[in-house]
């Protein structure tokens, strides 16, 4: 009875290491992070404004039907990255995210005193060079370090009306992302 | 012979300790990471930039487009105030205040696939600038597929459901904000 109870307990340890295990490898070899998400659904370049929610349609993002999306992904690999545009006077944020969908840097539009986003992304070698002035960028831009180079920006826009919603996507559409000259 | 039997029962208990602890974290995770008010959970930690594992591993495995912390605030309720499981042939009153916050919407789901469970052409969520409020502020929100009073959101289909609010520009769980057991609760009122 004593050897059962220490087999069993020998179970509950690997058991531990297995869920310990478990947890720590997920993000690496999950197949339904957002990055893949967003991936199927097109091609890399420019500013993508995702197709609004609609009633019984899958909703794999989980995005809130009120709001108006836009998707950029940027690779710093190729120089720094750059989100500008003007946005209507409502509320908007914008979020940053990595390969492996945690947020790096959030913000809203509540601080802000103008409705222009313009929003730079350098990884941890370009912010070295922004800090040696070895970089020209504009002065107001909004600079964000990311430890990765693959960045995914979102914007999130709400049309305080749904007959206002394919003007608010227009000026999502009308976003420039992509990357600085250096 | 006896040998292996031990062996066995290990490898089960190990597997089952293992993986069982793991889906559970990961679905009911008041223990390792979610808060929860009332039937509302939350991820507390799932905006920000260095989350903890059990939150990375939730984010991995939800696949979902979180909010960052400075966004807002993403609650997710699976069961009612009595702790049923939230039914589509039930009508529910969602009653009482919400935490500070620019604005809130709330969307009956479905729980795999994250779609409204609205009905088709109708209004897919409630938004908080768009409801009929007490005069202290309060909401009373209907969800059912039988005409509410108030402000309803017509639902269809069977099965169970999701309610997802979603505060946005909001300081609850920070520490500095209001208090968020603020948060209204869920009554179910009549099945079909």
């Amino acid at each position: 009875m004593i050897r059962t109870g220490l087999w069993i307990l020998a179970g509950l340890v690997l058991g531990g290491i297995i869920h310990i295990v478990v947890i720590l490898l997920l993000p690496a070899l999950s197949a339904t992070a957002a990055w893949d998400r967003v991936m199927a659904l097109g091609p890399a370049e420019g500013t993508q404004v995702l197709a609004a929610v609609a009633a019984d349609q899958p909703n794999p993002l989980r995005l809130d039907p009120e709001l108006a999306y836009a998707i950029c992904r940027v690779d710093l690999r190729k120089g720094p990255g750059t989100v500008v545009g003007s946005l209507p006077q409502a509320f908007w944020s914008v979020a940053v995210y990595g390969r492996n969908g945690t947020v790096i840097y959030s913000t809203t539009n509540r601080d802000s005193t103008s409705n222009l986003l313009d929003l730079g992304l350098f990884n941890a070698a370009q912010t070295r060079l922004l800090a040696e002035q070895k970089l020209d960028v504009a002065e107001g831009l909004l600079i964000v370090e990311a430890q990765k180079d693959d960045l995914m920006v979102v914007v999130r826009l709400a049309p305080p009306h749904l007959a206002m919603r394919a003007r608010y996507e227009q000026a999502l559409a009308a976003l420039r992302c992509g990357n600085l000259p250096t | 012979m006896r040998f292996l039997i031990h062996l066995a029962l290990m490898i089960v208990v190990a597997l089952g300790t293992g993986f069982g602890l793991s889906w559970y974290a990961l679905n009911d995770g008041r223990l390792f990471g979610a808060v929860e008010i009332g039937p509302w959970q939350a991820w507390r930690d799932v905006g920000v930039p260095g989350p903890d594992p059990y939150t990375r591993a939730y984010i991995a495995r939800s696949g979902a487009l979180e909010l960052g912390a400075s966004e807002g605030l993403q609650f997710i309720a699976t069961f009612d105030s009595d702790n049923r499981r939230l039914d589509r042939n039930c009508r529910y009153r969602i009653d009482g205040s919400t935490p500070p916050a620019r604005f809130w919407t709330l969307v009956p789901v479905a729980p795999d696939t994250g779609s409204p469970i609205t009905r088709p052409d109708g209004p897919l969520d409630f938004h908080s600038a768009r409801l009929s409020r007490a005069p202290d502020g309060s909401v009373e929100l209907y969800v059912s597929k039988t005409l509410a009073p108030q402000n309803w959101l017509e639902i269809a289909g069977d099965g169970p459901f999701d309610l997802v609010l979603t505060l946005y520009d909001t300081s609850s769980l920070s520490g500095t904000g209001a208090n968020v057991a603020t948060l209204p609760s869920i009554i179910r009122e009549v099945c079909a």
